[in-house]
């Protein structure tokens, strides 16, 4: 079970690398082992769980699994060993070789500079992770080298560390006093295992070595730190760019689900990408306005019915009518007459720009996290064209697909939370705007009218968070007050007709 | 009198050299040699250069990137820097910040492209905390999804430089000598470059920025004001900077390689 666990855990790593170069959940791999092990050793099966959202057609790779634990071995096969372009970190595919700082034939020392590259904006230098004889230098600078292709051949040593007692490779925890930096540890490993090692924060000399004369190999190490909880199942820590953003967030959703109904009940650490990691930044910013609170119920009885009509009377099939356009066109009429609730605030000039334009934003809740499109100039829209565009928008933020042009500019947010529930939130502002209103869900509620009779209404609540730098509770509760009568009252937007 | 020293405890010191008007070539001379002869962390900020100068990566071609017979009618400097990233022409209105490091100098910093990439967005999201809707948009900074800023690092054995020039004003016509490049990021969206840049100093004053930017820096590092004079020692008759003008035969050679 743990084997092919492991052996899957490989395969997705190289998939991944196959595919999605930019994408590898650790460092690229740094022996070119996987392209020799896998055309000759390794079929194995490759299958996302349940829920995944492709099939990835990897070469070499059939519905089979074997295992073999001559991986690193073959690295030594020959005394030759493939250095691949590696030391680039996340993010890069491919690079422009610029310069050797060696030559075939030279000898070359661990770590020494072997050459330097180019990726997009950076310089690198690549350094050697053995010690041993230039062989063959395989590209001239110009060169476009892939992240993972073999850069040069070098010949090495068989052993590049010192023997140790085989007491060390007893599997029992050693007192972890030497900093990732000391490589004269006591077990057999090449370079690449102990990099391994170091990257998952493990201690080498912790691991059990199946090699020959107890050496450590790469799948050892695997064991390990799967043992260790270190490593979950790669899916579930996967990091994906921005544009696989939707893909892997379904997937990581469904796997913890199933991680749990299976009684896995360990932790999993997430990494935060895309919408939510942006999350974080901006609501750590908001987190220091001072923010006050304005609370307010509003009578949707008028606007149910309004949508009603819209519905009955609708002509365009596949357009479907709720109440956000109509609360939405409200807004931009009461913020017609306090614009100062439409604005931002610079810090540094201590001003306030009063925004000419209505950029209302809609927070939506996607699959990635939370993202705030905006409406731009609603208030020269027509409630037919806000429901157009608002629908434009939820279906372009369901699908990732949402531009640049689309989540800037804003000047005010309206957050729908009741569409999911709750009676009403304390809505904290999306800067640089001045206000934000989160919306509770429409309940029928018992209310008293003038005669002593109580009826039921359609009630919903609302909650506007306010930067109290620029704005007070008297200019709040007076806009809210405007855009509540437009609400009770929609026929008042007849008034402003043109 | 203690806290202001006692906050500083415990932080990696950084060396800091101010320029007003220096000029570029001097600049990147001065940050290589830091860069590859140095073992310790250092801020460079050149509040301007000299004249227009036209400045490429260290692959650049100019064929590609230049308007080269109008850079030539013009006699416009044209340097090749040491770093990798894309063509600039920088002026007064330029205003530059380097970070030469240590591996080590900033804690559970990984020592490649993108990790100091976004290491560096993080500082200046602090100098630019609620203005203009600031981020990192691939490899440049922004304004929403208007570049004022570009990035370049070059990264050894042992250390990282990351440095960036701001376009806090710009003239429009120094702007004609830049080819739009084959590859441009995919934000830009095939924009002309004027509607592609903005100007910093649309949303900032310029002492403003080079106070927060130090007061950013300082969140991280302590940071200690060197002079010039102070480098001037004997590794530089040892050191070579590979950052060079381009003569007017090369730029001559790369038009007439064009047109064949």
């Amino acid at each position: 079970m743990l084997c092919r666990r492991i052996l899957l855990i490989k395969v997705w790593n190289n998939g991944r690398r196959w595919l999605l170069p930019s994408s590898s959940l650790s460092p690229v791999p740094t022996t070119a082992d996987y392209k020799r092990h896998f055309s000759t050793h390794i079929m194995a099966a490759f299958s996302l769980p349940q829920n995944n959202q492709f099939t990835l057609k990897i070469p070499y790779m059939e519905n089979r699994c074997k295992f073999s634990s001559n991986a690193v071995a073959d690295l030594h096969t020959n005394g030759i060993v493939d250095v691949p372009l590696a030391q680039t970190g996340e993010g890069i595919a491919e690079c422009e070789l610029l310069k050797w700082f060696i030559q075939e034939g030279d000898e070359v020392e661990e770590f020494q500079p072997l050459c330097e590259v180019q990726s997009d904006k950076a310089t690198i230098e690549i350094t050697s992770r053995y010690k041993g004889r230039v062989a063959q230098v395989l590209h001239v600078p110009g060169n476009i080298v892939k992240v993972g292709e073999t850069l040069l051949k070098m010949a090495v040593e068989d052993t590049q560390v010192p023997l140790v007692t085989l007491s060390n490779l007893e599997n029992e925890k050693q007192p972890d006093t030497k900093s990732n930096k000391d490589f004269t540890g006591g077990v057999l490993s090449t370079p690449a295992v102990r990099n391994l090692a170091k990257e998952h924060g493990i201690n080498i000399n912790d691991v059990q070595g199946s090699g020959k004369d107890g050496r450590v190999l790469k799948e050892d190490v695997l064991k390990y730190a799967t043992q260790e909880g270190i490593i979950k199942d790669p899916l579930v820590t996967a990091t994906a760019t921005a544009d696989l953003g939707q893909l892997f967030h379904r997937e990581k959703s469904s796997l913890l689900e199933s991680a749990q109904v299976s009684g896995h009940y360990e932790d999993t650490i997430v990494p935060l990408r895309g919408f939510q990691r942006t999350m974080v930044k901006t609501m750590s910013m908001a987190a220091k306005v001072p923010h006050f609170h304005y609370v307010e119920e509003i009578d949707c009885d008028a606007l149910a019915e309004l949508k009603a009509s819209f519905q009955t009377n609708n002509l365009e099939p596949g357009l479907k009518f709720t109440f956000l356009p109509v609360l939405i066109k409200s807004l931009s009429m009461a913020l017609s007459k306090y614009p100062m609730v439409n604005s931002c605030f610079n810090e540094e000039s201590v001003e306030v720009i009063l925004r000419g334009s209505h950029n209302i934003g809609i927070a939506m809740a996607t699959p990635n996290g939370l993202v705030v499109p905006n409406i731009k100039n609603v208030q020269s829209l027509s409630i037919l064209e806000i429901t157009k565009e608002l629908s434009r928008l939820q279906q372009l933020s369901l699908d990732n697909k949402l531009s640049p042009a689309d989540i800037s500019g804003g000047t005010i947010t309206l957050s729908n939370i009741g569409a999911i529930g709750g009676k009403f939130g304390a809505p904290i502002v999306n800067l640089p705007e001045v206000a934000i209103i989160a919306m509770g869900r429409i309940q029928k509620l018992p209310r008293v009218a003038d005669d002593g009779d109580v009826y039921s209404a359609s009630i919903m609540t609302v909650n506007i968070g306010a930067d109290h730098r620029v704005l007070d509770g008297a200019i709040v509760a007076r806009f809210c007050n405007e855009w509540k009568r437009f609400i009770e009252k929609p026929e008042l937007l007849m008034l402003h007709m043109k | 009198m203690l806290i202001p020293q006692t906050k500083n405890i415990g932080l990696p010191l950084m060396n800091l050299m101010r320029f007003k008007g220096l000029p570029i070539l001097q600049q990147l001379h001065i940050e290589e040699q830091l860069l590859r002869t140095s073992s310790e962390n250092w801020c460079i900020v050149n509040d301007g250069t000299n004249d227009p100068t036209i400045v490429m990566g260290v692959s650049g071609k100019p064929a590609e990137l230049l308007e080269i017979e109008s850079v030539l009618d013009d006699q416009v400097p044209v340097i090749r820097r040491f770093t990798g990233g894309g063509t600039v022409i920088v002026d007064h209105g330029t205003v530059f910040v380097t970070f030469i490091c240590n591996k080590e100098a900033v804690p559970n910093l990984q020592p490649y492209p993108r990790p100091i990439m976004s290491w560096s967005s993080s500082l200046y999201s602090k100098v630019f905390q609620g203005i203009g809707d600031f981020h990192l948009r691939e490899n440049d900074y922004v304004f929403g999804n208007h570049k004022f800023g570009g990035n370049a690092q070059s990264i050894t054995k042992n250390r990282w430089i990351h440095h960036t020039s701001f376009l806090w004003d710009f003239n429009v016509q120094n702007m004609s000598y830049l080819k739009h490049p084959k590859r441009a990021p995919a934000y830009r969206s095939a924009r002309s470059h004027l509607d592609f840049i903005c100007r910093m100093k649309d949303y900032m004053p310029r002492s403003t920025f080079m106070d927060k930017t130090m007061d950013a820096t300082e969140t991280q590092f302590s940071l200690r004001p060197i002079q010039l004079e102070a480098i001037r020692t004997c590794t530089e008759a040892e050191f070579c900077p590979s950052s060079r003008f381009l003569t007017n035969e090369e730029l001559e050679a790369a038009a007439v390689a064009l047109q064949k």
